[in-house]
């Protein structure tokens, strides 16, 4: 093989001049790409993964300045024109964003944005320039490309699109693609297929590869080294297989060691955190990058290391990476004492629930006939990919929307009705915490007015001082001071704030908690360390979750029992270990299958869902999943609806599979 | 606030706008007692006298009257009517175009159909012909009338402010943390759609300027000897080819004061709503 290099980038440092002072953006990054090599770039946001692509583009914002070198082929692509920048961006760097839909021009048709790129670049004529597009879409072997150039973006699925996105990037056979978190908006599932699509182009199509990711696993399913970047810094450089399998640096570390992986559970271990949070890092900061939040630091951290050399292909910015009278603690979780439930009586019974919309005209069945019960101080896991009604029934329990048919009982009492019905002591007893904690809060209110209103108005507070002392007792409670009593949500980090979401619901001690995806707009570290605040409280007070998340290793980790869903029913139900271990519904095996995980070692069995769920406005004969099903039988799965086959005590799966005899 | 004041450092055009926005609000606070002459004064001595002349710093009408005084006292009136005209016409504007955004449904459609026939008058028209019927202006009616043209417009502003923030989950938040609907609507959302509002609030008191001296170049504004910018230029428009001074100067008092404020909005919409 030819290794030449293709991507040279040396000493890199980019500012931004904010009205905060000048921010210090990437500093002194320096690595080399060869040719079909692919290069996997993680990090928490904020550490100028995206800063990185931009600048490799010369694409960067108009208060951003450049120092050192990004020499494409040779040519320092930083000293280039934008004319020059034009004929190559494109053309032999080709990039693919983080959301096909707002990438893709929603008023033009996806052949005529597939053309542009030809006409524009080898001066096509219209006419062949359809014939490449279509045939590009063939080689991606997305199906029926003739009617797919006909279409328009939002006529199609969201994987569908981020293939179109893929296959503009490849028009011009360019010798580089960065991708840019190509794969975080979409479910695991079509993330699953999209990752296998890439492998296999840049094998066929002989290209170096940027691929950009907060998620480890997906980096490790498509990448050969891997570079970690924490606030502007290249801080470990690497093979895969000795990144992940002999991290050296306290970062790469912890942030392998804080992903919740298949077979962590809540009773077994605590997840590793990163205390802190990314800070924007001002141009007269030296030091190590990861000082601040780093656990193994000494005294000499506060000078800069710089990159060195510690095994073959191995680069680590730490000095402390060979350091011996370190413990390496973070690779063995923690133990937590397992504590004795108990099991008396169910805090929620779902009783035959429909939910459904109104479409222009048509119905949407967004839930179609749940029936379910939750024991009390219980964690329920619901499942799914996007679309199968997980949310709507979380809003309908907590009475943001109306039950269309059904009965929900909370502890007994019937609550099938909206929040303007209920009174205060159901709402009180019936928390939602949010996916996004910065929409969730109130911008304009302080924290002490966010976790003091419901206070006043559910529990009956009248006394400012008797509120402030609760607010500060419930803040120490999620880990925060007293000083954040008087700051706005705006000022606050992702995790902060999602912490507080957790104080508002935590402070009317309730017996029902929604946790809506709670977590899957943070950071990995973020994550786990609102995970551990979640089950430390669900624990202590005995209160019963429904907890919502696309993330399988997720809702593993936290939950009791697990639910999942497809097309607004229910097609496995059970405790965690009977839905993760056979017998599977297909479905679950294909979720399962789907995760991404973060060991180079480990090979999954690849079932792989093709295409989106049917149109939930038609009404389904048989089984909802009798479409995409690999394990489909014959005509009973498209005819008969499968009824829950019982396995056990709680364990059911709705499959023909099971049924059959 | 801090962040505001450190975007007008950088805006020049802002800067002038408020700069000639506080030299008319000066001139109309202190400005006639500065004044030589007062403005019914006639100069029997200096009549359509050029600018200079006999004390007469932008000279005099064809009765001898300073323009001067008469433009600084003029001033007085342009302003209270306008200041109060958008205030009053963005508090009615959000009530209405809250309750209609934030109930929806029916209420929603009743109240924009109103709206809707209501802004297919021109102001102007309905204006002059409330004015008309009324009999005399006086500030107080034309305050109210020019308020009521407005609220159509600002009304669907404060709308589609709250719609943006309606669908937010902190309102759902709220709803089943057992707040009511008027402090759903006024103490949760309300302050995070300032922004939008505090630019519209502002084009309307632009917007009234021209209303007031409209309504004075067609004769229903106010009536003499009270001096009006607007029939200042019709009064003066038989001798503007001998003293086009006369018609000059209070058309352009009116339109700096228009522009001023128009800069001062567009600088609060660049800060208030384009970078939140």
């Amino acid at each position: 093989m030819n290794h030449n290099i293709i991507l040279d980038v040396q000493g890199l440092s980019v500012n931004y001049q904010t009205y905060y002072g000048t921010v210090s953006a990437l500093r002194d990054v320096t690595f080399k790409l060869k040719e079909k090599q692919s290069l996997g770039i993680i990090g928490e946001s904020g550490s100028g993964k995206s800063t990185l692509a931009f600048s490799i583009m010369n694409y960067l914002a108009s208060n951003g300045s450049t120092d050192g070198n990004i020499l494409y082929q040779g040519e320092n692509i930083l000293e280039k024109s934008e004319r020059e920048m034009v004929g190559l961006r494109g053309n032999k760097i080709a990039m693919v964003y983080q959301n096909p839909y707002s990438s893709l021009n929603p008023s033009l048709t996806i052949g005529k944005q597939l053309d542009e790129v030809t006409i524009f670049h080898r001066n096509l004529s219209k006419k062949d320039a359809r014939k490449e597009s279509v045939a590009i879409l063939k080689d991606l072997y997305l199906g029926d490309a003739e009617g797919l150039v006909k279409r328009f973006p939002h006529q199609i699925s969201g994987g569908m699109q981020q293939r179109i996105c893929i296959a503009m990037a490849l028009l011009c056979r360019p010798d580089l693609m960065i991708l840019d978190e190509p794969t975080t908006a979409l479910d695991v599932t079509t993330e699953a297929v999209i990752l296998d699509l890439i492998n296999d182009l840049k094998k066929r199509y002989q290209m170096s590869m940027i691929y950009i990711s907060h998620d480890m696993g997906v980096v490790n399913k498509v990448s050969d080294n891997i570079a970690v970047m924490y606030r502007g810094e290249v801080v470990e450089y690497g093979d895969k297989k000795s990144m992940f399998h002999k991290p050296e640096h306290p970062y790469t570390r912890a942030l392998i060691n804080c992903i919740p992986r298949s077979g962590i559970v809540k009773e077994e271990y605590r997840l590793n955190t990163i205390p802190g949070y990314v800070r924007k890092r001002s141009i007269d900061e030296g030091g190590c990058p990861f000082l601040d939040r780093c656990g193994k630091r000494v005294e000499n951290c506060e000078s800069r290391y710089g990159l060195r050399e510690i095994a073959e292909d191995h680069f680590t910015a730490c000095d402390r990476a060979f350091a011996k009278d370190v413990a390496d603690d973070s690779l063995i979780p923690k133990k937590v004492d397992v504590i004795e439930k108990t099991e008396d009586g169910e805090a929620l019974n779902i009783v035959n629930l429909y939910k459904t919309f109104n479409s222009r005209g048509k119905k949407v069945r967004a839930v179609d006939g749940l029936n379910f019960s939750l024991k009390k101080n219980n964690v329920l896991g619901i499942v799914g990919e996007s679309g199968c009604g997980k949310s709507t029934l979380g809003y309908t329990v907590t009475g943001l929307l109306k039950p269309s048919k059904g009965k929900i009982y909370f502890d007994g009492t019937d609550i099938s009705m909206t929040w303007k019905r209920r009174s205060p002591e159901v709402l009180k007893e019936i928390q939602l915490i949010f996916q996004n904690p910065g929409r969730s809060l109130n911008p304009s209110f302080t924290i002490e007015q966010i976790i003091g209103r419901p206070m006043k108005r559910l529990l009956g507070i009248k006394s400012k001082t008797e509120r402030r002392e609760r607010i500060i007792e419930i803040l120490k409670q999620v880990d925060l001071g007293k000083e954040y009593l008087k700051r706005k949500a705006t000022q606050l980090s992702g995790g902060e704030m999602q912490r507080v979401a957790v104080a508002r619901a935590f402070v009317l001690s309730p017996g029902l908690i929604v946790c809506d995806e709670p977590t899957s707009a943070l950071d990995v570290s973020v994550q786990s360390s609102v995970l551990n605040l979640l089950t430390d409280l669900q624990q202590r007070s005995g209160a019963s979750y429904i907890f919502i998340s696309h993330d399988l290793n997720v809702v593993n980790y936290i939950s009791d029992y697990i639910m999942v869903m497809y097309l607004g029913r229910i097609v496995e139900f059970g405790k965690r270990d009977e839905v993760t271990s056979p017998p599977y519904h297909p479905y679950t095996e294909a979720l399962l299958s789907a995760v991404p995980d973060v060991d180079p070692a480990l090979t999954k069995g690849a079932v792989r869902l093709e295409g989106a769920p049917p149109n939930p406005t038609k009404k389904i004969k048989g089984c909802p999943f009798a479409g995409r099903c690999h394990k489909k039988i014959g005509e009973i799965c498209e005819n008969v609806t499968p009824e829950p086959v019982g396995f056990g005590e709680i364990h059911s799966i709705a499959c023909h599979l099971y049924s059959a005899d | 606030m801090r962040r505001i004041l450190h975007d007008l450092k950088s805006n020049p055009l802002a800067i002038a706008g408020f700069a000639v926005l506080f030299l008319w609000i000066f001139l109309a606070l202190a400005g006639p007692s500065l004044m030589n002459f007062t403005y019914t004064e006639m100069d029997t001595q200096n009549q359509i006298a050029p600018p200079g002349t006999g004390g007469h710093l932008l000279g005099t009408d064809a009765l001898g009257r300073d323009l001067l005084a008469r433009i600084v006292t003029g001033s007085r009136s342009i302003l209270t009517v306008a200041l109060f005209t958008s205030f009053f016409s963005t508090a009615a504007g959000i009530i209405i175009g809250f309750s209609a955004g934030y109930f929806g449904g029916l209420v929603d459609k009743i109240f924009l159909r109103i709206l809707d026939v209501l802004m297919s008058i021109p102001a102007l028209v309905l204006a002059m012909v409330i004015l008309g019927v009324l009999g005399d202006s006086t500030i107080m009616s034309l305050t109210l009338m020019i308020s009521i043209a407005y609220i159509p417009a600002t009304a669907r502003v404060a709308r589609g402010t709250l719609l943006t923030h309606k669908g937010r989950e902190y309102v759902d938040a709220a709803r089943i943390m057992g707040e009511n609907n008027f402090s759903i609507m006024f103490r949760q959302i309300l302050p995070n759609t300032l922004g939008p509002i505090i630019v519209e609030a502002t084009a309307r008191f632009a917007y009234s300027i021209m209303m007031v001296a409209s309504l004075g170049f067609l004769g229903v504004g106010l009536q003499p000897p009270t001096p009006d910018w607007g029939m200042m230029v019709i009064e003066n428009k038989q001798i503007i080819s001998v003293a086009p001074w006369s018609v000059l100067y209070p058309a352009l008092a009116i339109a700096s004061l228009v522009i001023a404020i128009s800069l001062i909005s567009d600088f609060f919409s660049k800060v208030l709503i384009h970078e939140s």
